[in-house]
């Protein structure tokens, strides 16, 4: 019987025409924007992680209550010492120093007088330790426009915007204004290795970067840190795990009274991060609820036409002693059968979509502007398993439903005046 | 001879506007196994709604009508469905074939719907294209046939399951003369062969001729029911 069904459906295309492209664009549109949205919230998240709150962060608990004042004098003391004690006991996970300042560049001229001056983020990195992923994390070979990665002590990358306006090239001379640790005045040099645009607003606007030894030279914070990161080694947030780790990090280091003490946080407990990692498990769910209903309203009315058309057939099915019941589950199994093929076709168009912009991306250029939260200024699908049977969802149920409401008004009516209607 | 119809006086009323519409009137008949018979009168005398009530595709108002010892007032839906699916061929005016099917499967979906093994289910097909002769039109589709041909597919999709009844309403009446008589000459084959029952409804002429029993209604009752010595035989 299915068999013979799905002839009917292939021959008769004012049976299957329409159903099949109002569910092949409704399953496209499902698929190419799941994968969409994914890759949107998946790359803020990913974003975040690498420049800003780690899969985890611990920092001094007073240093947690100013977090956006960068106070670096409220910075972890033994750094390196917790590390270690981090890598044994949580050995899932790298453990990594940074140092994030604020800070005045100043650009000297021949002379050394000011060329030009502009305020600026800093970051201190690992970037000499053997077996160092900090570059990498935070992608600044992929970001470099000139020069390349500091080679030694006291070299630093700036942003390229930043060295464009001052005219500044490689191997220049700039030289950083800071507080110390102690509220002191701090100020050191540094011969600029290259310059890197990262396609993010904040950071592209004036940043240096340099490897945490130097900054803890520069800003005299000897073995301190602001700040040690936990990555997952498999590169994954799991905010499950994160939860747990957090818990007996806590509960082994955190104290009342000392507000020095290190504090966990997980990424969802940073830059607001927790909403928009909920609204990413959701956003997909959403997004079929909102298709199905369009579609199933849609296919309903299509289902109403596509049965006037009918009546004369199934005047003569009932005639021919089939069931009013049987009939209706035909047009059910009919109309999974459609919403299949719409849901194979939409799929495979909506995957054909996204793949490209997986790989390449569309550029918004500086239109997205985030407040505390990093956004990439490239936007990328990304085409996880669900893209391949995310689309079966609204496909099948919108087209089942909308065949189940304009079908009722055969199955309800009365076998003798269906019959009459049916006019054969 | 047993009958395997008995009509006790039936009435059929339809509702219209705010009143009744008596389109059958204390109609008392009695079919036998076999029979090849017509109810003849002019357009609205109720043919087509007592051959709707026989086929019970719809139910008497008053009276009793017994098809095959089944009460049809008393059928639900779900045995009256079984009743024609098991036991009734329908042919009417117009062949309404499913037209995106082939003549063979046209013929076949009755015995899908039986649930019919294949092997079993492909004989009987066969079979039934060669009583109509139309084997070599099995893979034809319905738009590609001429009317007689789409009538004689009709008769082979109603006759594929061996009805014991065949109800036919004016199945001649879009067919020229040749053509009416080719289908009429296959029926009355078929009624010979395999002993089934043929009613029908009209007023062609050329049906009467084959018909051995002729039952005129007026107005919705019976006016006159005779045997009849058929002027045209299978064959001839
Ligand atoms: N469902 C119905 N509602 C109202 N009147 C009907 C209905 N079906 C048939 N009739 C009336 O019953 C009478 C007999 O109709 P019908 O059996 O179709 O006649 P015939 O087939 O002999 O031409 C006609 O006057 C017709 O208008
Ligand atoms: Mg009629």
């Amino acid at each position: 019987m299915i068999r013979f069904l799905f002839k009917g459906i292939i021959r008769d295309k004012n049976r299957s025409l329409l159903p099949v492209l109002v569910i092949s664009i409704g399953v496209f549109l499902t698929v190419l924007g799941s994968c969409w949205f994914k890759g949107i919230f998946s790359d803020m998240i990913d974003v975040n992680a690498n420049f800003s709150t780690g899969h985890v962060k611990i920092m001094s608990r007073a240093y947690a209550d100013n977090a956006g004042q960068m106070p670096n004098d409220l910075a972890l003391s033994e750094a390196g010492q917790l590390v270690e004690e981090l890598q044994t006991a949580y050995p899932g996970l790298e453990w990594v120093q940074r140092i994030h300042f604020g800070g005045l560049l100043d650009v000297p001229d021949e002379a050394g007088e000011t060329r030009g001056q502009g305020m600026a983020t800093g970051w201190g990195i690992d970037f000499f330790s053997p077996g160092t992923q900090e570059p990498q994390r935070m992608n600044i070979p992929g970001s470099i426009v000139k020069g390349a990665l500091p080679a030694r002590p006291g070299e630093a990358l700036i942003s390229h915007e930043f060295a464009e306006r001052f005219g500044i090239g490689i191997g220049d001379t700039v030289t950083l204004f800071g507080s110390t640790m102690y509220g002191g005045m701090a100020f050191a040099n540094f011969t600029v290795a290259g310059a890197v645009r990262f396609g993010m607003r904040a950071l592209d606007r004036g940043a240096i970067i340099i490897d945490i030894t130097d900054a803890q030279a520069a800003l005299d914070m000897a073995d301190a840190a602001g700040e040690i990161l936990g990555f997952f080694r498999d590169g994954r947030y799991d905010g499950a795990r994160a939860l747990q780790l957090k818990t007996d990090f806590n509960a082994r280091y955190e104290s009342e009274t000392d507000e020095f003490a290190p504090l966990m946080l997980r990424l969802n407990d940073q830059n607001g991060l927790e909403d928009y990692l909920a609204l990413s498990e959701s956003i997909s769910g959403i997004m079929i609820f909102i298709f199905v209903l369009a579609m199933s309203i849609v296919l309903w009315n299509t289902g109403l036409l596509g049965g006037l058309r009918r009546y004369n057939e199934f005047g003569i099915r009932l005639a021919m002693g089939e069931e009013k019941k049987h009939i209706y589950r035909t047009l059910i199994i009919e109309s999974v059968l459609i919403g299949a093929i719409g849901s194979v076709v939409g799929t495979a168009l909506g995957l054909a979509a996204a793949l490209p912009l997986q790989e390449y991306g569309l550029s918004f250029g500086s239109a997205v502007q985030g407040g505390g939260i990093m956004m990439p200024e490239v936007f990328r699908t990304r085409v996880g398993p669900e893209a391949f049977y995310i689309g079966f969802i609204p496909g099948l149920v919108s087209m089942v439903l909308g065949n189940a409401l304009s079908g009722i008004g055969i199955y309800r009516r009365r076998t003798a005046v269906l019959f009459k209607e049916l006019s054969v | 001879m047993e009958s395997i119809i008995q009509i006790e006086k039936l009435t059929k009323r339809f509702p219209v506007g705010t009143g009744e519409f008596t389109a059958l009137k204390d109609i008392n008949l009695a079919f036998g196994k076999g029979e090849f018979t017509g109810f003849v009168g002019p357009s609205g005398s109720g043919k087509t709604t007592l051959l709707n009530i026989i086929g019970s595709l719809d139910t008497p108002t008053e009276g009793e009508v017994t098809v095959l010892g089944h009460s049809i007032a008393h059928l639900t839906h779900r045995q009256s469905a079984k009743l024609r699916n098991q036991h009734l061929g329908f042919i009417f005016q117009t062949y309404n074939l499913f037209p995106v099917y082939t003549v063979y499967e046209n013929v076949e979906f009755a015995l899908l719907l039986q649930q019919m093994p294949a092997a079993e289910r492909r004989k009987a097909v066969l079979d039934a294209l060669e009583w109509v002769g139309l084997t070599d039109k099995a893979h034809s589709r319905p738009a590609q046939l001429s009317g007689g041909e789409g009538q004689r597919v009709a008769i082979a999709r109603a006759m594929v399951k061996r009805p014991a009844i065949m109800l036919a309403d004016e199945p001649t009446a879009n067919l020229d003369s040749k053509n009416s008589h080719h289908i009429l000459q296959t029926m009355a084959q078929l009624n010979k062969e395999l002993k089934t029952t043929f009613l029908f409804a009209t007023h062609d002429e050329k049906v009467m001729a084959y018909l051995r029993r002729i039952i005129s209604l007026e107005d919705g009752r019976v006016v006159k029911d005779e045997a009849m010595t058929p002027q045209r035989q299978p064959g001839v």
